[in-house]
């Protein structure tokens, strides 16, 4: 079991995201944004941290950027899950920090497994 | 005017934003606009003065414009059917189902899509189409198609301004994104058939979909 933070601005997106990690025994919490997810980050320590790339007020690929600048999240697992899946995009999120990218729609096994995968 | 002195192409063909440039557009001189045609499954977005069109049997289309960026766009999709041919993993429930999962997908890439164009949620402006029973031997997957489209924008926290849904018929429509106006063209049930056996084959492939997008993990 782990601690997660999913990150995503759409209401629907996050319940999902939520309801697929809790099935498989993991702790979440929600942010909405980059802001807010740096705010619940800097409160508790997470184990992973699962986030959208499109949002408002700080972006997803700000987002690890700035994690990774902090010691206590220099090596947790950053994993990107998002409707982006060009080239481009993927290269922003793999020299901002991230640990792997999601395309979405996303299968609720599969991201687990993911999660696992990631944490060993 | 006579039509001799208008250019048969009445302007040149705007530049598609990048990742759309596969969408077929034609010049329509009905509307004298350039007109991106939608098939199942796909959608389009635009800051130009485009018309967008498409044929809807039960799928449903969403129209949704921020006219103070001036950008709008339309999506055509239907949900897959739960557990038909999917990965039987035991994701039936209805709130997380493949089918939620991808029609919220569906719904979230035209979204995101406005809203790097500088759209925004609050100034969203959604008309909603199409779910018809066209043919009185299929379920009713309209229904279906509308309910969710419905209770996601309303989980969204997202206001319909205009929707026509439901009934019987087939609908050609030609959405202005830059105006927000929308043409609705009842279709006689004589079409249904062509328009059912599409939408069948494009269900089929969305079930074989249903593992998700890629994957990749930075080494």
């Amino acid at each position: 079991m782990a601690r997660i933070l999913a990150v995503d601005d759409s209401p629907s997106m996050r319940q999902l995201v939520k309801l697929a990690l809790s099935s498989g025994g993991h702790e979440v919490d929600l942010a909405t944004d980059g802001v807010e997810a740096l705010e619940v980050a800097e409160k508790q320590q997470f184990d992973v941290v699962i986030t959208d790339v499109n949002m408002p007020n700080m972006d997803g690929i700000s987002l690890v950027r700035e994690l990774r600048r902090r010691t206590n999240y220099r090596f947790v697992p950053l994993l990107m899950l998002t409707t982006e899946s060009t080239a481009e995009r993927k290269q922003q999120g793999k020299e901002a920090g991230a640990t792997g990218w999601l395309v979405k729609p996303f299968d609720p096994d599969r991201l687990l497994s993911i999660v696992s995968k990631v944490l060993t | 005017m006579p039509a001799a002195a208008r250019p048969s192409h009445g302007s040149a063909c705007p530049p598609s934003i990048p990742g759309f440039q596969g969408i077929h557009r034609f010049w329509d001189p009905a509307s004298e606009r350039w007109t991106a045609k939608l098939l199942p499954g796909e959608f389009y977005v635009t800051r130009h003065d485009e018309a967008i069109a498409t044929v809807l049997g039960s799928c449903i289309s969403a129209c949704i414009s921020d006219r103070r960026i001036g950008c709008g766009g339309m999506n055509h999709f239907m949900l897959p059917e739960d557990g038909g041919g999917g990965a039987g993993n035991g994701w039936t429930d209805p709130a997380t189902g493949l089918a939620t999962r991808y029609g919220s997908h569906a719904m979230e890439c035209l979204i995101n899509e406005l809203l790097k164009l500088g759209g925004k949620r609050e100034h969203f402006e959604i008309k909603l189409f199409g779910g018809g029973r066209i043919l009185a031997s299929m379920t009713d997957v309209g229904a279906r198609n509308a309910a969710f489209v419905r209770a996601y924008l309303k989980n969204e926290g997202l206001k319909v301004a205009a929707e026509d849904l439901g009934d019987i018929y087939p609908r050609r429509i030609i959405y202005f994104p830059d105006t927000g106006r929308v043409r609705v063209r009842r279709l006689q049930p004589l079409e249904a058939t062509a328009i059912a056996d599409r939408e069948r084959r494009y269900q089929g492939d969305l079930a074989r979909q249903s593992g998700g997008g890629d994957v990749e993990l930075f080494g």
